[in-house]
């Protein structure tokens, strides 16, 4: 069953286009990474998702509920975290919770107390008063607290030091055991490698990719550098086929591997090669091909 | 949930409502007990300076004839510019809260991930609005009432016409703020939302003086929001206002109504 479902969502601010026929399907249980640069539109999808803005074509459903027509139902299930996150001045952990038990329709103290505890964070102290990073906990707090069936959250981890980061990532996996799913917006790609089962990639308001980790993973290249012994061999050099060359300064020639190692091996044992270096698959250099990747017709 | 809504709008509100609510009752009490006084002075003052006559009878919205008398200057306590002013000040600050101040300052985004709708957030800021609107003008009545305790030679005590004219009052309260709800539904910004209901304000107040020296624009006069609010006829003649107040109850449920749809229509953006 997928709990969000969006169908051909496009939605513009005026002239500027917000986001163009998004298709998206996270299944229950699944961590799903959302991923794109400043401005790609995550937080557009993420806002049609809450019932926030009215799509001007297309479909999203939650628990299959129209996002717009039923977003107070929606919600009963649903946590959120914003990204620009701006809490009421007077919120203290406690008053928050106390308020929103009262909206929820349930107790929520006992659990919001273990998060407190879990996150460190003085129940007294008002917004006003916290650091940028409490205030991101306070939020993760309200939106964890009532055990919600979906979690979304956009640039959580913005403002958290590396041990709350961790601490975060324990609970989100504790929920999804619980057959939870978190949708999880984020720009940095090393917390969503380490959390995501799946990813999809969003630049220029559009879908450029949306696929599991592991074949992700299947479809990352080797980094090879490539020292000649003269800058002439490196001039003169021509590479083969399962190699692409990035750069190439004096010397020294970067590029990437799209075949197997022993290819390689076999190829440079007759190169005029003084070193060789293979780095280990990265996903980073994936994603930076994705985000740096023209627009199609530009 | 709505109580939930109530709580966290009261908490943020109280002290808004106690402070406005404190003004109006000592207002109300001074301008009781001092405005009698002024009438031997006052009377002279208008000879000399004859504009100034005309300026009460804008106030009052009808002519008080020769002199002015106790009768009068009981009925200025209720058009008062303080009065108004604070009752209006009130109105421009809470009104403007939900949707426009809660966008300006982002907080929107939390307050919407919460499982209520728009139309019950709406509602739920406007029970308060008009449990707001009734402390204050009980407030003002009952600073009015405590100034006949403290001063009880000021002529007659009757509680029935102050009380038809606080009925009056409040359905102007209620206008003016299904208004600025309006306004602040269509807005996202809370300065421009008070700035808008402030100008509106202030064009149907000074259309209300400038009708006075402008018998000729006098067709403007329904356009002004005084001029459905009379407490110097109501406690001359007694009689209670019935088509003024609905048509007050009238302008402010349409704007209520307009404010109510244009929130649970609109997109919320706080990029």
């Amino acid at each position: 069953m997928n709990v969000i479902a969006t169908e051909q969502l496009s939605l513009n601010y005026g002239n500027r286009t917000g986001i163009t026929e998004v298709d998206l399907c996270v299944p229950q249980g699944e961590i799903f990474g959302f991923l794109g640069p400043n401005g790609a539109g995550k937080t557009t999808t993420i806002r049609i998702l809450l019932g926030l803005l009215k799509p001007h074509q297309g479909t999203a459903r939650i628990f299959g509920q129209d996002c717009w027509s039923h977003s107070a139902t929606i919600k009963e299930s649903l946590g959120y975290l914003p990204g620009d996150l701006r809490l009421y001045p007077w919120f203290t952990g406690k008053r928050a919770l106390s308020i929103l038990s009262s909206i929820r329709g349930k107790d929520l103290s006992i659990r919001g107390q273990q998060l407190l505890d879990r996150f460190q964070l003085d129940e007294n102290v008002p917004a006003r008063k916290m650091s940028r990073g409490m205030r991101q906990k306070l939020g993760i707090i309200l939106a964890l607290v009532h055990e919600p069936q979906l979690l979304i959250l956009d640039e959580p981890t913005s403002g958290l030091d590396p041990l709350m980061c961790d601490e975060l990532y324990r609970c989100l996996r504790e929920l999804t055991a619980t057959g939870a799913t978190v949708f999880f917006s984020s720009h940095t790609l090393s917390e969503v490698e380490l959390l995501c089962n799946r990813v999809a990639i969003v630049r220029g308001g559009r879908i450029i990719a949306d696929e599991s980790m592991d074949t992700l993973r299947k479809r990352v290249h080797r980094a090879v550098v490539l020292r000649y012994r003269e800058p002439d061999d490196a001039a003169r050099t021509q590479l083969p086929s399962f190699l692409q060359l990035e750069e190439c300064n004096g010397a020294v020639c970067r590029c990437v591997l799209t075949g197997t190692t022993p290819q390689l091996v076999e190829w440079a044992a007759e190169q005029p090669l003084e070193d060789l270096s293979v780095s280990p698959p990265s996903l980073e250099s994936l994603f930076r091909r994705f985000y740096e990747a023209k627009e199609p017709g530009k | 949930m709505i109580k939930g809504i109530l709580r966290k709008t009261l908490f943020e509100t109280w002290a808004l409502h106690l402070a406005f609510g404190i003004a109006l009752f000592v207002v109300g009490m001074l301008l009781t007990m001092l405005l009698p006084q002024l009438e031997k002075g006052l009377n002279q003052f208008l000879t000399t300076l004859p504009f100034v006559r005309t300026f009460i009878q804008a106030l009052l919205g009808n002519d008080f004839g020769g002199n002015i008398n106790a009768e009068t200057l009981r009925a200025i306590v209720w058009v008062h510019p303080t009065v108004l002013t604070l009752l209006w000040a009130h109105e421009i600050v809470y009104c403007t809260r939900l949707p426009a101040g809660e966008i300006d300052r982002g907080t929107i985004d939390v307050l919407l991930s919460w499982p209520i709708s728009r139309r019950r957030l709406y509602v739920s800021e406007s029970i308060v609005w008009l449990v707001a609107g009734a402390w204050l003008c009980g407030m003002l009545f009952a600073g009015y009432w405590t100034a006949g305790v403290f001063a009880p030679s000021q002529g007659d005590r009757s509680l029935r016409m102050p009380l038809v004219v606080i009925g009056n009052l409040y359905c102007v309260y209620f206008a003016i703020g299904g208004v600025a709800l309006m306004v602040s539904a269509l807005s996202n910004v809370r300065g421009r939302a008070m700035a808008t209901v402030f100008g509106l304000l202030l064009a149907s107040f000074l259309l209300n003086f400038l009708i006075q020296f402008l018998p000729e624009i006098e067709f403007l006069s329904p356009l002004g929001v005084l001029s459905y609010y009379r407490p110097a006829s109501i406690l001359a003649t007694g009689k209670v206002p019935w088509a003024d107040m609905l048509t007050l109850m009238g302008i402010g449920f349409v704007g209520w109504i307009a404010g109510l749809e244009a929130f649970s229509r609109r997109n919320i953006s706080t990029l």
